[in-house]
């Protein structure tokens, strides 16, 4: 006798309003990642999806009460329940092929993303639309009106936006929203040792100082290239604003950079101390200044990164300190002591930008930042 | 149709399509003369090098092409054949036809097979090739920096034309460029939105 085939009980449908919820959660938090994941062939958006919302793992899907009553969520679910949106959610969840994502929402995360600083979100919902070079031009267009009339917040605001939302085509496989990568940019700022002291960054004059510095911080060319025109002074107000934004811990680290100066100094002393009284009777420099003072100089470097790395090398130091303080790596040199190298404080006396920013050994806590 | 996007070798030397091959070594030479002479003239930034040597590719592929003719002729058909898909994606999208995607999808391949060969490709063999070298002192050092230029350069040629293409993988938007200005000064003013 024939068994009796079971039919599979079809899956109950989404209800309506979790989507209508998921998604405007997603648009008012600028999430692109998860806004894409609901339109995906797997997403518990579908009613053909063995995924569902009431699992635990979506639960961060839906939004907590606190967030139903946020303006901004309220703004993105009505953009989300209009009806013509509405009707192509549901015809793009009901479809079987890649969806065709609502260019609305999208403009409308991409701004929700670039005011809570998710600029890489909002480059991409951005480059969806097709709208992300002109947004772009935008901020920094209103940018510049902010630095000419003097309010350097809003213009530091405004091109940190602008160049967050900067996407690097040469990425691989596909292009992707550019990112910091200040470890890589610190290393080719000091790629070559000095043969000079005054050879290295931190000793350029303050006009090609403060070129180098913007064209560092901003990681765009281009953007730089837009303040060049500006007097100096703009540029150093604009650079001491940049540096406050990227930066909120750089009064700490100033402390420390001034001792560490203090430090270099001391050591500077001791070397041509060692020196006059014997040079070259030791095997290596090194061992000379540890036998005669019992102090390594790498422990200047450790004390300007705050931490020692075991067996680091500079050029290690170097890239960590360029990760917790992007700024920093402008104002120090590479200096070979024996066998090794180290990094130490150094910088013009003479630079308004030293003096600005609270790195002057003489001018602690004068600073604006401090 | 415009055909921006598709590297033309021609505009790159300075020449009409019919160009003879004594002409296109005759364009390349004087151009790549200039070239060197304004680098040597000018400090070299970051940004100028990635100029420079994107600068310098292009006409070491424009010329190493243009010069053979089985790969000019090659070189020239495939542009006309890519131009002439996205042409007809197009149609077909506006018409709203069955076959659009397939037709994109085709083109697609089709735009980056193009876009790899005679952009990344082509340069990166050009400069190895001894005429080359010989004019414009090609070496290992700039390949190795031309690598990423040229892959930006040919992600940004893609982006180009993928730009003036119906859209499809979203709705077509209705940008109103006031509203979009009235809500970067609301983002800058620190608004809520």
């Amino acid at each position: 006798m024939a068994r009796k085939a079971t039919q599979p009980t079809p899956p109950a449908p989404v209800n309506p309003d979790l989507i209508d919820k998921a998604l405007a959660k997603t648009v008012c938090e600028g999430d692109i990642v998860n806004f894409r994941l609901l339109f995906t062939p797997f997403s518990p958006a579908r009613d053909d999806s063995p995924e569902q919302f009431e699992t635990e793992k979506y639960a961060y899907l839906v939004p907590e009460a606190d967030l139903e009553r946020a303006p901004q969520f309220k703004k993105a679910l009505a953009a989300v329940r209009r009806v013509e949106t509405r009707a192509h959610i549901q015809q793009e969840l009901e479809a079987r092929r890649p969806a065709q994502l609502p260019s609305d929402l999208l403009v409308l995360l991409g701004d929700n993303a670039v005011r809570v600083g998710k600029y890489t979100s909002a480059a991409e919902a951005y480059e969806l639309v097709r709208v992300r070079r002109r947004m772009q031009d935008e901020f920094f267009a209103q940018a510049d009106v902010a630095l000419d009339g003097g309010d350097m917040a809003k213009a530091v605001h405004g091109y940190l936006i602008a160049t967050g939302l900067a996407y690097d085509y040469a990425a691989f496989p596909e292009p992707l929203p550019a990112v910091p990568d200040y470890q890589s940019r610190a290393l080719m700022l000091h790629a070559e040792y000095p043969p000079n002291p005054q050879d290295c960054v931190a000793m350029q004059d303050p006009e090609a100082h403060v070129r180098t510095a913007l064209s560092y911080l901003l990681r765009d060319s281009q953007a730089s290239a837009r303040l060049d025109a500006r007097p100096l002074k703009a540029r150093l107000a604009f650079l001491v604003e940049l540096v406050g934004r990227l930066e909120p811990q750089w009064p700490a680290f100033a402390t420390r950079y001034r001792e560490a100066s203090a430090m270099a100094r001391e050591f500077g002393e001791r070397l041509e101390r060692g020196q006059t009284n014997g040079a070259g009777a030791k095997p290596s420099l090194a061992e000379e200044i540890e036998e005669a003072f019992g102090e390594d100089p790498r422990g200047i470097t450790a004390h300007l990164l705050d931490r020692t790395i075991a067996g680091g090398e500079w050029w290690q130091y170097l890239k960590e300190l360029a990760y917790k303080h992007p700024a920093a790596v402008l104002f120090v040199a590479r200096l070979a002591v024996g066998d090794y190298e180290v990094l130490v404080p150094r910088y013009r006396p003479d630079s308004p930008l030293v003096a600005a920013l609270g790195l002057a050994e003489d001018l602690s806590g004068n600073s604006r930042l401090s | 149709m415009s055909d921006k996007g598709y590297v033309n070798y021609f505009d790159i030397l300075g020449l009409g399509e019919q160009a003879k091959p004594g002409e296109v070594r005759k364009g390349y030479k004087r151009k790549m003369k200039d070239l060197v002479l304004e680098i040597s003239r000018v400090e070299i930034t970051e940004e100028r090098r990635a100029r420079y040597l994107l600068a310098m590719a292009k006409l070491n592929a424009a010329f190493y092409v243009l010069r053979n003719n089985a790969l000019r002729e090659q070189y020239w058909q495939e542009r006309q054949e890519v131009m002439a898909l996205e042409e007809e994606w197009r149609v077909a999208a506006e018409m709203g036809g069955d076959n659009a995607d397939a037709l994109r999808r085709r083109f697609e391949r089709k735009l980056r097979d193009f876009l790899t060969r005679y952009v990344e490709e082509a340069m990166l063999e050009a400069g190895r090739d001894r005429e080359c070298v010989e004019a414009s002192h090609w070496d290992a050092a700039h390949e190795r920096h031309a690598f990423r230029i040229l892959r930006h350069y040919r992600q940004s040629s893609y982006q180009e034309i993928l730009e003036r293409l119906p859209y499809y993988d979203v709705t077509p938007p209705q940008i109103d460029w006031d509203e979009r200005q009235r809500a970067v000064a609301s983002i800058l003013a620190g608004e809520g939105g």
